[in-house]
C-alpha cells in the first residue's frame, strides 16, 4: 500500500473502514444488541383502498411473549415534504398495500410477527386508482378527500384532487415558437418504471428510551431528518430525540427520509426497553421507497438549423398513495429534463400524482434518470427529423458560460462543450467494438447529462487534541461513498498540515453534532466538506496565534505542515502541533474550531419557476456518458460492449474512490436500463416481492467502465471539489436507450429494455406509449390558469 | 434437542429448533454477526459460510442438519489479525464500499480461489454469480481475484 502523500489534498487514501468491513467485525444497524431488546413487527394492510372499521388487538395482546402495540392513537402527528399527508400508521382511511396498521414489540422477533398477524382489522373496501391515468380521470376516487386540510410546509405548489403537487416552469413564448413557419415540430412520449434501491443492509432501528428521551441508533442518511419527523408524529418536542448512526449497509437515497424509526421509538416508550425493527427483504421490496414510475411527454419546435425555439413538456411522477419526497422531486425536472440545451422558450409541467400505492420516495439522481433518458431520447428524435449529426446537434446547444437555462439562472462555464469534445476525441480515437457485435445489430450513442450538488447547510466543530491529532464531529454518516473516511480526513488535514490519519471522524450523532441536511444528493463532500474546511481555518487561526508567541514570529509568516508549525523558509526552527496544543491549554485553553456552510443562493429569472423547492442550481454537475451495445435480433438481448464515462468533478481529491462510485454507479443504471422493474398488480400489491423476481446486476453483468475525469468547473466546493457519487447513474439509461434505438432503428420510449420488449420492438409488436391522459395542449395539463 | 457442530474451530452447541436458520444460529446464539441475512432467501449471498469447507448460503440451512459438521465464517479467515490474502487482495484494490456484501463474496472467493488458484475473470465472474453487491459493480472486485490468482 502506497503512503498518501500529506502535502497533497489529491490522493488515493484508501478507506479506513475496509479492514473491519472485510473482516466482517463492522457493526451495522441489523448488528446492533442490547441486553433485553425486544423485537418488533408492524401489522400492514392487504388492500389498497379501504375505511378501517375496527382494529381489535384483545388476541394479539394475550399472546406469548407480547409487550407492547402501537396504534394509530400513539402517533397523533402527520408528516411529510412540503405537505404533512402521511400519518405513522393507517387511522380511518388505508390507502395502499401494505400500509402500516399496528407495531408490535415482542421478546421475539416470531412472537412480534405472530402476534402481527392476529391483529383483527375490519374494513370496508373502497375503489382504487392504481395507475396515474386512473388517477387524473375526470371522476377519479380521490386517495386523499381530505387534501384541503392539510398542513403546507412549504408554500408556492399548485394542489388539487389527486394532484399531490404541481411545478411550473415558464419563460419565454412556447406558443409564438411553435407557430413559427420556419420549424420543425418533434413530439415524443415516455414511460419508466419503478427501481428498488436493494441496499443490502434493509431499513432497520433500535430505539430505546432513557431519562425522558428518545435514542434512536438507526440506518439512516439523514439522521436530522429523523429527529425532527419522529418529534413531530409523536407530538414530542425534538430535543427529546437522539438519533446516532451506526456505518449504513447502502442508502441510495432509499434512507433520505424518516421511515420506521417512529415504530420502534413508541414502542420502547411502551415497554422501557430498547426495541429493534428491522424491515424483512420482502417489506423491503413492497414497501421500498423506490425510484417513482413516470410518464413524460415533450415536444420541442427545433430550426432546419438545429436551434431549439421552443419546448413544452409534462412530466407524470407516481408518488404513490402519499406525497413525501416526491414533492420535493417535482423540483428536479426543470433542472434535469429543462438541462443540458439553450432553449429559446420553455414550458414545463412536473406533476407528483396520489395512487393507491406503496409511496415513492428518493433514488441516486433521483427524477433525473428517467428525465434524461426522456431528454436525450427526444434530442435524438430531433437530430434525425432534421437531418442532423446528434453529436454536432449537441456541441451547438449544450448550455455554456452565461447561457439561460429553463429557470433563467446564467451558467457560469464552458463545462458541457469542452466534455462533449473530450468524448468526441475518445471515440476517434479509441478503437470501437463493433465487431464484437458480429451478426447482432449494433448501436452507438453518446448522450449528456445535468444534474447538480444538493448543497445547503451543514456543520462542523473540530477539536485540535494535545497530542496534535484532530476530532472532527459533523452529523455526515458513511454510507459506502467514502466522504467520511476518505474526503474529509483529506481536507481536514491538508488544512492543518497534519496527515489524514491524524484525523479522527466522529459517527453522527444529534446530541453531538450540529444540524445537516444529511448524506445524498451529492453534498457531503461539498457542503459537510466545506463546513469543515471552515472548522479548520478557524482551529488554525487559533494554532497560529499561539504559535505566533511561542516562536515570535507574525501568524502570516507560520505555516503548517507535517504535524508541525514552522516558520517559512526556517524548515526545522519551529514546533510541533502538539506542544503548541499544549501551550494553549495554558493561556487559552483547548483548541476547537466551528465551520458552517450553506446555499450560496443563485437566483432564477423572476416569475419563471412556481412550486419549486429550488429555483436555481447552486452547483451544476454535468456528464457525458458513450455507449457501444449489441443487439441479437432474435432475442432481443441487450449486449454493452463498451462504456465510457467523462465526468465533472470540479477537482477530484480522491481519484480512486471516484472510479469506485462511477463503476458502481453506471452498474445500478444498467439493471434499471435494462432489467430492473417493479410494476403493481390488480390488487395494488408490488409483483416482484424478492431478489428472484427483481433482477439486480450480478457478477457476471460487469461491464468495464471506461472513466475520465473532468477537472476545473467552476465549483463552490472545498478546493474546488463537486460531489461524484451522484451522478454517475444519471445518464446511464440515456445511453443505452439511445445506443438501443440506433441498433434497431426503432422508437425506445419506455425502460427497461428486456429482451421482451427489444424483441417487440424489432417485431413491431410492442404498442406505442401515447399517453392519452396528457393533453397536446400544454394548459390542460396543469392546475394553474392559462392567463387572459 | 440440542445440536453440536464445530465453528471456526470450536465445538459448540445450539439448543435452537431444529429449522432455525444457520444465519440465526450463528449471529444470535454465538455473537458471529460477519454473516449477513440481507434476504433470507439464498438470493444475495452476504451469508455465505463454508460448511465442511464448501460455500453455503446459512439462510438456507437448518441448524439440525449440522450434527457433527464444521462450519467456517468470515470471522475464522483472520484469526492473528493478518488479513487473509482474499482479505488483503480486496483491501489494496480499494474495492470495500458499504461493505454489507463482503463478508459473503470473501468466503466465496477464499473457497473458489483454493479450487482454481489460477482462475481468470471469467470463471471468477461465475463463481460471483451467487452474491449480490450492489455498490460496486463488481469490476474492481474481479480485479482485486484476478490480481491474487496471477500472483499464485
Amino acid at each position: 500500500m502506497t503512503l498518501a502523500d500529506a502535502s497533497n489534498v489529491t490522493m488515493n487514501l484508501p478507506r479506513r473502514d475496509a479492514r473491519d468491513k472485510l473482516l466482517g467485525r463492522t457493526r451495522y444497524t441489523v448488528d446492533r444488541k442490547h441486553p433485553g431488546m425486544l423485537h418488533a413487527a408492524l401489522r400492514r394492510s392487504d388492500i389498497a383502498s379501504a375505511r378501517i372499521i375496527k382494529v381489535d388487538i384483545t388476541d394479539a395482546s394475550r399472546m406469548p411473549g407480547v409487550r407492547a402495540i402501537a396504534l394509530a392513537a400513539d402517533a397523533p402527528g402527520m408528516h411529510g415534504i412540503g405537505i404533512a399527508d402521511h400519518p405513522l400508521f393507517a387511522r380511518d382511511a388505508i390507502r395502499f398495500h401494505g400500509e402500516p396498521i399496528a407495531a408490535v414489540a415482542a421478546d421475539t422477533q416470531a412472537q412480534a410477527q405472530a402476534a402481527a398477524a392476529a391483529i383483527v382489522v375490519e374494513t370496508e373496501p373502497l375503489p382504487a386508482v392504481l395507475s396515474m391515468a386512473d388517477a387524473l380521470a375526470p371522476d377519479a376516487p380521490l386517495v386523499h378527500p381530505e387534501w384541503r386540510s392539510y398542513q403546507v410546509l412549504v408554500e408556492g405548489g399548485v394542489r388539487g384532487g389527486n394532484v399531490a403537487w404541481e411545478a411550473t416552469v415558464i419563460r419565454g413564448d412556447t406558443e409564438a415558437a411553435f407557430a413559427r413557419d420556419d420549424v420543425v415540430v418533434v413530439e415524443s412520449c415516455f414511460r419508466v418504471g419503478r427501481q428498488n434501491h436493494v441496499s443490502l443492509e434493509p431499513r432497520a432501528v433500535v430505539a430505546s428510551y432513557e431519562d425522558g428521551r428518545y435514542h434512536i441508533e438507526t440506518s439512516t442518511q439523514v439522521p436530522w431528518t429523523v429527529r425532527a419527523m419522529t418529534a413531530k408524529l409523536l407530538g414530542v418536542p425534538a430535543a427529546q430525540v437522539r438519533v446516532t448512526v451506526p456505518p449504513v449497509g447502502g442508502g441510495f437515497g432509499q434512507k433520505f427520509d424518516c421511515t420506521l424509526e417512529p415504530y420502534a421509538a413508541i414502542l420502547a416508550r411502551k415497554t422501557g426497553r430498547p426495541v429493534r425493527l428491522v424491515y424483512s427483504r420482502q417489506e423491503e421490496m413492497l414497501t421500498c421507497l423506490c425510484r417513482e414510475n413516470a410518464e413524460i411527454k415533450i415536444r420541442s419546435a427545433v430550426t432546419k438549423n438545429g436551434e431549439i425555439v421552443g419546448r413544452e413538456a409534462v412530466v407524470l411522477m407516481d408518488c404513490g398513495a402519499y406525497g413525501g419526497e416526491q414533492i420535493f422531486l417535482t423540483t428536479m425536472t426543470a433542472h434535469t429534463l429543462g438541462g443540458n440545451y439553450r432553449l429559446g422558450s420553455v414550458k414545463l409541467a412536473s406533476r407528483a400524482v396520489y395512487t393507491n400505492t406503496p409511496p415513492n420516495g428518493a433514488f441516486r439522481a433521483c427524477n433525473g434518470v428517467y428525465n434524461t433518458f426522456a431528454l436525450e431520447r427526444h434530442t435524438d428524435e430531433i437530430c434525425q427529423k432534421i437531418g442532423m449529426d446528434p453529436l454536432e446537434f449537441r456541441r451547438r446547444n449544450v448550455l455554456g458560460d452565461g447561457d439561460i437555462g429553463a429557470t433563467g439562472q446564467v451558467f457560469e462555464g464552458d463545462v458541457l462543450g469542452p466534455m462533449l469534445d473530450r468524448m468526441k476525441r475518445w471515440r476517434e480515437t479509441a478503437p470501437s467494438r463493433k465487431s464484437l457485435a458480429a451478426r447482432r445489430l449494433y448501436g452507438r450513442a453518446t448522450v449528456v447529462g445535468t444534474w447538480f450538488i444538493f448543497v445547503g447547510p451543514s456543520t462542523a466543530t473540530i477539536n485540535l487534541n494535545a497530542d496534535g491529532s484532530a476530532t472532527v464531529i459533523t452529523a455526515g454518516v458513511e454510507i459506502g461513498s467514502g466522504t467520511m473516511v476518505q474526503a474529509l480526513p483529506q481536507i481536514v488535514a491538508y488544512e492543518l498540515g497534519l496527515h489524514p490519519d491524524q484525523v479522527v471522524v466522529r459517527s453522527a450523532d444529534t446530541d453531538a453534532a450540529g444540524f445537516d441536511l444529511g448524506v445524498g444528493g451529492g453534498r457531503t463532500t461539498v457542503s459537510i466538506g466545506a463546513a469543515s474546511r471552515a472548522a479548520a481555518e478557524d482551529v488554525r487561526r487559533k494554532l497560529l496565534a499561539v504559535a505566533s508567541e511561542m516562536l515570535q514570529t507574525p501568524p502570516d509568516r507560520l505555516k503548517l505542515a507535517s504535524g508541525r508549525v514552522e516558520i517559512a523558509g526556517k524548515e526545522g526552527s519551529g514546533t510541533s502541533i502538539a506542544a503548541v496544543v499544549q501551550r494553549a491549554h495554558e493561556v487559552i485553553g483547548p483548541v476547537v474550531g466551528s465551520g458552517a456552510f450553506t446555499k450560496p443562493g443563485v437566483t432564477a429569472m423572476p416569475g419563471c419557476a412556481a412550486g419549486h423547492f429550488i429555483d436555481a442550481l447552486d452547483l451544476p454537475v454535468f456528464a457525458v456518458h458513450d455507449c457501444e451495445v449489441a443487439v441479437d435480433p432474435d432475442t432481443g438481448h441487450v449486449e454493452i460492449l463498451s462504456y465510457k464515462v467523462v465526468q465533472d468533478v470540479g477537482r477530484a481529491l480522491n481519484p480512486r474512490a471516484i472510479h469506485s462510485q462511477i463503476q458502481g454507479g453506471v452498474t445500478q443504471g444498467l439493471g434499471y436500463a435494462l432489467h430492473e422493474e417493479l410494476t403493481i398488480g390488480q390488487d395494488g400489491c408490488i409483483r416482484q416481492n424478492s431478489l428472484e423476481t427483481y433482477r439486480v446486476p450480478l457478477a457476471l453483468d460487469t461491464v468495464p467502465v471506461e472513466i475520465d475525469l473532468y477537472e476545473g468547473a467552476p465549483s463552490i466546493g472545498p478546493l474546488g471539489a463537486k460531489g461524484a457519487g451522484e451522478v454517475p447513474i444519471l445518464n446511464v439509461p440515456a445511453a443505452v436507450g439511445c445506443a438501443v434505438a440506433n441498433a434497431i432503428g426503432r422508437r425506445v420510449q419506455q425502460t427497461p429494455l428486456t429482451p421482451p420488449r427489444v424483441l417487440g420492438l424489432l417485431l413491431g409488436r410492442e404498442p406505442d406509449v401515447d399517453l392519452p391522459h396528457i393533453g397536446d395542449d400544454w394548459w390542460d395539463n396543469v392546475l394553474m390558469k392559462r392567463p387572459s | 434437542m440440542a445440536v453440536s457442530f464445530v465453528v471456526n474451530g470450536e465445538e459448540r452447541r445450539s439448543a435452537a429448533d431444529q429449522m432455525t436458520p444457520l444465519v440465526d444460529v450463528l449471529r444470535d446464539e454465538f455473537f458471529l454477526t460477519g454473516a449477513k441475512a440481507a434476504c433470507r432467501e439464498g438470493a444475495c449471498g452476504a451469508c455465505t459460510v463454508l460448511l465442511d469447507g464448501n460455500p453455503v448460503v446459512s439462510c438456507l440451512v437448518p441448524v439440525g442438519m449440522l450434527e457433527g459438521r464444521e462450519v467456517r465464517t468470515v470471522e475464522a479467515l483472520a484469526p492473528t489479525e493478518e488479513l487473509s490474502p482474499v482479505q488483503q487482495a480486496m483491501e489494496e484494490h480499494d474495492v470495500v464500499q458499504c461493505g454489507m456484501c463482503f463478508p459473503g463474496i470473501v468466503m466465496v472467493l477464499t473457497s473458489f480461489l483454493a479450487e482454481c488458484p489460477q482462475a481468470g475473470p471469467d470463471e471468477i465472474k461465475t463463481a460471483l454469480v451467487g452474491n449480490i453487491c450492489r455498490c460496486t459493480g463488481y469490476e474492481r472486485v474481479v480485479d482485486a481475484a484476478v490480481a491474487l490468482a496471477q500472483r499464485r
